[in-house]
C-alpha cells in the first residue's frame, strides 16, 4: 500500500530517525542469514517519504559519449564530492531538505551493506623517460598518473612505493586512462579510452589536480598511442570500428587526423597495441581478431590475433606488408607495444599469457617470439603494457594484475627476475582488475556476482 | 575494459576481496562493451554478447580461465546488428522459457527490435520471434540499447528503452509491431521523455512483481508491473546521493532480499539490502496516471 503525504514536521522527525538508523548501520554489521533480517530504517519508523529535489547527473548509461562542452563526466562527479565536502552528514542534510517537500516515492537511505572495490592502483600502461630518470604509470582504477624515480626498487618491507608526483583530480579530466607516450620534451600523452574519447597532454612537470595543456578528441574506444618525433605525429589505435588515426603531435580539440588507416584490406580487427619504427619507416598494429561490419547484420566473425605491419605513411584501406599470426606467436589478448629503435625489436605486453614477447624487425607469419620473459620468477601478472628504455638498455612492464611495474634487461629471456620493481600494493597482493564494471549478474547457485569489464 | 574479463566474486565479498575466478583470453571470444550479462539458473549457464563480432556467447556458469563458449549465435540469418558506438552490447536469457533475447538497433533509427532465439540455438540461426516497429515504443540510441527482463510468474517481458524512451511491459511472447501493455515515462517517473532515467539498461523483476532499474538522479527505482503512465516510483534508493556513485546497472538476489549495483564510473560493486521491493504487496494495487 502507498503511504500518505506527510507534513514537513513529520518528515523532519522521520529524517532524524533515519539519520540515527543510517549512522547505526554504518557501524553495525548486518546479519547474513535471510531468516534474520536486519533492522529496517524505513519500516521501523512507519511512513518515510524522503524525496530528493536535487537532480544529480547520471553518467552511467552505457559508454557515455563525452560531454560536448569539454567537461569531464567523471570529473563532474568528483567536483561534486570535493566541492560539497561530501559526507554522510551532507547527504542527510540534503534529505531533510527533500523530505520537507513531500512526495509519493518512498526513499530508502540505507547505505550499502557491502562494497567491492580495489583500494590499490590498476596499472594499464607505462612509459619510461630516461632523460628525466622517471617511470610514468597509468592507474586506470583511480584515474591518476603516477610518476616514479626510474631507480625506485620497492623493498619487500614497504607496502607501496612513494611516487614523485601524482596527476589526479577533476581538473585533469583523466578517465579510464591508458596508452601512455612521453615525447622528447617530457610531455605526457594520456589516452582516455571510454567516456572522454581523447588524448590528454600534460606538462612534463605536471603534478596534482592540473588541467591538461591540450585535449585532442579522438573516435570512441581508443587504446594506445605512439609518437613519431621526426615528423611530429601521434598515432592512436581505435579498437572498434577498427582503425589507426594519425594526428599532428600538437593537434588539439577537434583537429582532424592527417591520415586514417581503415578498411577490409588493412586486416585490423579489434585494434590494441601500436608502435612506430621511425628508422625503418614502419608501424606495428596489434589485433585481437574480433570482426564485424556494424552496418551489416550478421557479419560477425573471428580471426586469430595478429600483429600487422604497414608503411609509416600508410593512409586509407591499405594491406599490411607483413603479418605475424599463428599459434607459435603465443599472442593472447596482447596489450601495449614498444620498439627498441636501433634493432627494431618489437616488445609486446602479452597480457593473458602473462609474458613479454619480443619479435624481430623482420618477423613474418607464424613465428615464435625471439625472446619470451615468462615464469614465476618474473613477477609478471597480466602485463598490459611495455616501454623500452634504449638509453639504459631496459624494458619496463606495467602489471595490471598486481599493481606493479617491473624492469628487465633489454635482452632478458625466459624465467628471470626483474632487476627492479615499483610496487604500489603489498607484496604478493593481486589486483581485482576492475575496468569499468558496467553490469552485473547474480549466480544464485554459487552465490556469486558475475562482473564484466 | 582494458581487458574485457568476466570476474566472479563471492556474494559476501567486500573491499579488496579477490574474485574467485576470471573468464578471459582469446578462446573465450569475448570482446569489449559488455553492458549486460545474464545468468540462467535453470540450466546453470551464462549468456553474454560479444559486441565487436556480432555474436551471443553461452558459457557454463562455472567456467574459469580461458574457457571457450559452449554455444554461440552468429551469422547472417541471426539479424544481429549494432551501432558503431555501442552495438550489440546486451544479451538476456530466460531460463524458465528457454530463450535468449537481444536488443538490436542502428545508428539511424530511433526504434529498436528485440530478437528472440531458442536457448539452444547454435551457429547461424534465425530468431524465432522478433518484436519490432513504432507501436512497440522501444527506443534506442547510437550509444545505448534497450534492457530486457522476464517476469516468468506473470508471463511478462519488461523492456527499458534507451535514450529517453519509456519503461515498457509486454506480454512475454509479444512479436511484430505489438503495443505494450504498460508504459511508464515522464517527469514524475524519472524515466523516459522528460524523466531521464540513465544508469544503464539492466532491469530486474522481483517475485512480488516490482520492476527494479536505474532512474533519474543516479538512483535505483522500483515500480509495480501494474504501473503505467507518468507515475513516481514506489521505492527508490538514491544511490548517487548516498555514496556519490552513479549506478550502471542492477541485479537482484531475491533469496537474501538484496540488489547488486555496479558502477562503471567508479569501478565499484555495491550491495543494498532492500526487503521492501521484495516484500511490497503494493505491486497489485493501482498506481496508474493514465
Amino acid at each position: 500500500m502507498r503511504f500518505e503525504r506527510s507534513t514537513g514536521r513529520r518528515a523532519g522527525l522521520a529524517v532524524l530517525v533515519i539519520a540515527f538508523g543510517v549512522l547505526s548501520l554504518s557501524f553495525v554489521e548486518r546479519p547474513e542469514s535471510p531468516a534474520a533480517p536486519a533492522a529496517n530504517p524505513v519500516s521501523s519508523m512507519g511512513s518515510a517519504r524522503l524525496v530528493s529535489v536535487e537532480e544529480l547527473p547520471s553518467y552511467a548509461d552505457t559508454c557515455l559519449e563525452a560531454p560536448s562542452d569539454g567537461a569531464s563526466a567523471i570529473a563532474a562527479l568528483q567536483e561534486q564530492a570535493s566541492g560539497s565536502g561530501f559526507s554522510l552528514y551532507a547527504v542527510l542534510n540534503q534529505t531533510v531538505h527533500a523530505a520537507q517537500n513531500g512526495g509519493a516515492t518512498n526513499d530508502i537511505t540505507r547505505m550499502p551493506v557491502r562494497t567491492i572495490k580495489d583500494s590499490y592502483p590498476i596499472y594499464s600502461s607505462i612509459a619510461v623517460d630516461p632523460e628525466r630518470d622517471e617511470v610514468v604509470l597509468q592507474d586506470t582504477n583511480h584515474f591518476s598518473i603516477k610518476v616514479f624515480n626510474r631507480l625506485e626498487n620497492t623493498p619487500a618491507t614497504v607496502t607501496a612505493a612513494t611516487p614523485k608526483r601524482v596527476i589526479l583530480g577533476p581538473k585533469t579530466l583523466n578517465e579510464y586512462n591508458n596508452g601512455l607516450s612521453i615525447d622528447k620534451n617530457g610531455d605526457i600523452y594520456s589516452v582516455a579510452m571510454d567516456t572522454a574519447d581523447s588524448v590528454f597532454v600534460f606538462d612534463a612537470e605536471a603534478n596534482g589536480d592540473v588541467a591538461p595543456k591540450r585535449r585532442l578528441r579522438t573516435p570512441h574506444r581508443n587504446f594506445q598511442s605512439a609518437l613519431d618525433e621526426e615528423k611530429g605525429e601521434i598515432f592512436v589505435t581505435i579498437q572498434y570500428p577498427p582503425k589507426v588515426v594519425v594526428y599532428r603531435k600538437d593537434a588539439n580539440g577537434n583537429d582532424a587526423p592527417l591520415r586514417v588507416i581503415e578498411g577490409p584490406k588493412t586486416q585490423i580487427f579489434d585494434a590494441h597495441g601500436i608502435a612506430v619504427d621511425v628508422k625503418r619507416k614502419v608501424m606495428y598494429v596489434g589485433s585481437w581478431g574480433n570482426d564485424s561490419t556494424y552496418t551489416v547484420p550478421g557479419t560477425g566473425t573471428w580471426h586469430p590475433p595478429s600483429i600487422t605491419v604497414y608503411p609509416l605513411d600508410a593512409n586509407g584501406d591499405v594491406a599490411p606488408i607483413r603479418k605475424i599470426q599463428g599459434d607459435r606467436t603465443t599472442l593472447n589478448w596482447m596489450g601495449g607495444f614498444s620498439i627498441e629503435p636501433e634493432s627494431g625489436d618489437l616488445y609486446v605486453g602479452n597480457d593473458v599469457n602473462s609474458s613479454v614477447v619480443v619479435f624481430k624487425a623482420t618477423d613474418n607469419g607464424n613465428v615464435a617470439p625471439t625472446r619470451t620473459i615468462k615464469g614465476d620468477k618474473t613477477g609478471l601478472n597480466h602485463p598490459a603494457s611495455v616501454s623500452v628504455d634504449a638509453k639504459n638498455k631496459e624494458v619496463w612492464v606495467s602489471n595490471m594484475g598486481n599493481s606493479s611495474a617491473s624492469a628487465f634487461p633489454l635482452m632478458a629471456n625466459g624465467n628471470v627476475a626483474p632487476i627492479r620493481t615499483i610496487r604500489s600494493a603489498p607484496a604478493g597482493r593481486v589486483s581485482l582488475k576492475f575496468g569499468k564494471p558496467q553490469a552485473v549478474a547474480y549466480d544464485s547457485k554459487r552465490e556469486e556476482y558475475l562482473v564484466p569489464n | 575494459m582494458n581487458t574485457p574479463i568476466i570476474a566472479a566474486f563471492a556474494r559476501l565479498a567486500k573491499e579488496d576481496t579477490l574474485p574467485v575466478r576470471i573468464i578471459e583470453g582469446q578462446k573465450t571470444l569475448i570482446s569489449r562493451t559488455m553492458h549486460n550479462l545474464s545468468y540462467n539458473a535453470v540450466n546453470d549457464e551464462i549468456v553474454v554478447s560479444s559486441p565487436f563480432n556480432q555474436a551471443i556467447l553461452t558459457f557454463r556458469a562455472g567456467s574459469s580461465g580461458e574457457a571457450a563458449p559452449i554455444r554461440y549465435i552468429r551469422g547472417p540469418k541471426t539479424q544481429i546488428l549494432g551501432t558503431d558506438y555501442d552495438g550489440n552490447d546486451k544479451a538476456f536469457v530466460d531460463g524458465d522459457n528457454g530463450e535468449i533475447l537481444i536488443p538490436v538497433g542502428t545508428n539511424t533509427s530511433p526504434y529498436e527490435s528485440i530478437l528472440v532465439f531458442d536457448r539452444l540455438a547454435n551457429g547461424d540461426v534465425a530468431p524465432k520471434r522478433v518484436l519490432s516497429g513504432p507501436d512497440t515504443l522501444i527506443k534506442g540510441t547510437r550509444a545505448g540499447h534497450a534492457g530486457i527482463a522476464i517476469d516468468p510468474k506473470r508471463d511478462l517481458m519488461v523492456v527499458k528503452s534507451a535514450g529517453g524512451g519509456p519503461l515498457l511491459v509486454f506480454n512475454r511472447t509479444a512479436s511484430g509491431n505489438a503495443k505494450p501493455l504498460k508504459a511508464i515515462q515522464g517527469p514524475k517517473s524519472g524515466i523516459g521523455v522528460g524523466g531521464g532515467g540513465g544508469g544503464g539498461g539492466q532491469i530486474g523483476v522481483t517475485p512480488s512483481g516490482m520492476i527494479v532499474t536505474a532512474c533519474a538522479g543516479g538512483a535505483i527505482c522500483a515500480w509495480s508491473v501494474t504501473d503505467t503512465g507518468d507515475v513516481p516510483a514506489r521505492w527508490r534508493i538514491p544511490v548517487q546521493q548516498l555514496t556519490n556513485v552513479a549506478p550502471s546497472g542492477v541485479a537482484l538476489n531475491p533469496f537474501h532480499k538484496e540488489i547488486i549495483v555496479p558502477s562503471g564510473a567508479r569501478n565499484v560493486v555495491q550491495t543494498y539490502y532492500w526487503p521492501e521491493v521484495f516484500d511490497d504487496a503494493a505491486s497489485t494495487t493501482n498506481n496508474n496516471n493514465n
